[in-house]
């Protein structure tokens, strides 16, 4: 906590001294302003298509976690699928691993006009495009987890009475888990960043969208407080994830 | 259930141009432990990977009972240096592990067969622990008694208490003595510590170095009760120190 109160405290004096603009950067008890607005405030009626800002954390919150969470849980089943056929086959390996390596290599940014054409404008182009960006980890540490499963443990589970079909499942997901789980929590941490990119192809509801209105307006406090809740919902998502993951990986942990 | 004959009939193996296996030929008699000592990096682990069905041999046959083996199985339980638990399975999951995959017993039954596992094995009270908080004799002791909890055969041990202390490997051979007596089973038993052949052995097998066949055979004359006091024996030491210059010498 010491470094986070520490840039609190830059930020309160280098604000209070007008050493940057306010357009630039507001000090933080205009931030805490816009902040307490957004959750807390009037609500009012808005026009079809406008982005509100005022008494919607709530509503904004939640459809980019929604937005996020279908789209992760997505690139989690195809991602582990995947992963355990590039672990598990040579063949599939030798089919899709330049497919896969070429893909991951294109940025988000470079998928967004082709989302938009292929999806249009709004809900399925904003979730397409955070799977793409959430699946990559997910699949690559699958594929290497299981590609290193210690052939003792397969000789063993053989020896004692697995048949080859079951090995995926008795053997080699178990012991790749604790990979999958940190392959996880980056697909879940780029989820969440891919969702600001998501919600840049016009969806009129959550916090990139919110954020994005606020820069057409000019409000860099309104921007501010979405990054901040990008941020604590990120760490809440992540502690959450590792809470969930522990049981299954502390036979790995020292 | 049950024990069974395991013969190997010449067989050979080699790696590229490493010749391991010259021609091994070896018989077990059901129920019998056959303690087979060589130099190291003759080829005993290779021969046993090729009894246990991991390796296939270039020439020659390996046959429990008659029938040949071909790839692994439950009826041939081997157990190596490094054991083979699953490290995210508790000790009691990794011990039922073989009884559900076979399918050898129902749900309660495999509970109450692994309770008494775990006791003849002095593991009880440590079911839910995971293998890597277990110290290094337990974990090998967890090792055998999963091996042997699908009631195969046949046993083979490739250097199972090889990465003990020397204190903790004795109290292991009186264990696995006692284990044997209680599970009779057919051993292939694979070291190159004689005191552990010895003590452990009905019959004992000598491996030349590379390429490797069995050069000797030697009944083991101790009895069945075999352990720390067995070591000060005249007899013991003679048998042991005529090995071991055998060993050395090739």
């Amino acid at each position: 906590m010491v470094v986070p109160l520490a840039l609190l405290g830059v930020w309160f004096a280098v604000s209070a001294g007008g050493a940057i603009s306010i357009s630039i950067l507001p000090p933080p008890q205009r931030v805490a302003t816009a902040a307490w607005e957004f959750f807390f405030g009037d609500s009012r009626v808005t026009l079809p298509g406008v982005v509100p800002f005022v008494g919607s954390g709530g509503l904004h919150i939640g459809a980019s976690v929604v937005r996020c969470l279908v789209s992760f849980a997505l690139a989690i089943v195809v991602g582990v699928i995947v992963g355990l056929g590039l672990g598990l086959s040579r063949w599939v390996s030798d089919l899709l691993d330049p497919l896969v390596n070429a893909l991951r290599a294109v940025p988000l940014y470079a998928w967004l006009p082709i989302a938009l054409v292929w999806f249009g404008i709004g809900e399925t182009a904003a979730r397409v495009l955070i799977f793409i960006g959430a699946l990559w980890p997910v699949l690559i540490a699958t594929a290497d987890g299981v590609g290193r499963v210690p052939r003792g443990h397969i000789e063993t589970a053989r020896m004692l009475g697995t048949p080859g079909r079951r090995l995926w499942r008795r053997v080699y997901l178990p012991s790749a888990l604790p990979e999958i789980v940190t392959g996880l929590r980056l697909s879940l941490t780029l989820a969440w960043m891919c969702v600001i990119v998501g919600e840049l192809t016009g969806t009129t509801t959550g916090v990139g969208a919110m954020m994005n209105a606020a820069r057409e307006s000019g409000r860099i406090d309104q921007i501010v407080v979405g990054m901040l809740v990008f941020a604590v919902i990120g760490l809440i998502a992540d502690l959450l994830l590792r809470m969930i993951a522990r049981p299954f990986i502390r036979w790995s942990q020292t | 259930m049950g024990t069974a004959a395991l013969r190997a009939s010449g067989v050979r193996k080699s790696f590229g141009t490493v010749h391991v296996l010259g021609g091994i030929d070896v018989t077990v008699v059901p129920g019998e432990t056959y303690a087979l000592l060589g130099p190291s990096g003759c080829g005993k682990s290779t021969l046993l990977r090729i009894m246990a069905g991991f390796a296939e041999a270039d020439a020659g046959t390996v046959e429990i009972d008659g029938k040949p083996v071909s790839g692994p199985s439950p009826q041939r339980g081997m157990v190596a240096q490094a054991g083979g638990l699953f490290p995210w399975l508790s000790l009691r999951d990794n011990l039922a592990f073989g009884p559900r995959e076979t399918g050898r017993l129902s749900g309660s039954a495999i509970d109450a067969e692994v309770t008494e596992l775990m006791v003849r094995t002095g593991l009880d009270g440590f079911g839910d622990a995971l293998p890597r908080t277990l110290s290094g004799g337990m974990r090998q002791r967890a090792a055998i008694a999963q091996v042997l909890a699908n009631r195969p055969p046949v046993l083979l041990l490739d250097e199972p208490f090889g990465a003990l202390d020397a204190q903790t490997r004795l109290r292991m051979h009186e264990w696995l003595r006692e284990l044997l007596a209680e599970q009779p089973t057919t051993t292939m038993l694979v070291t190159h510590d004689v005191d552990e052949a010895l003590l452990l052995g009905d019959r004992l097998g000598l491996m030349s170095a590379r390429p490797a066949k069995v050069v000797e055979e030697t009944v083991i004359p101790f009895g069945a009760d075999r352990g720390r006091h067995t070591l000060a024996d005249p007899e013991f030491v003679a048998l042991k120190s005529r090995v071991l210059e055998r060993v050395l010498t090739g």
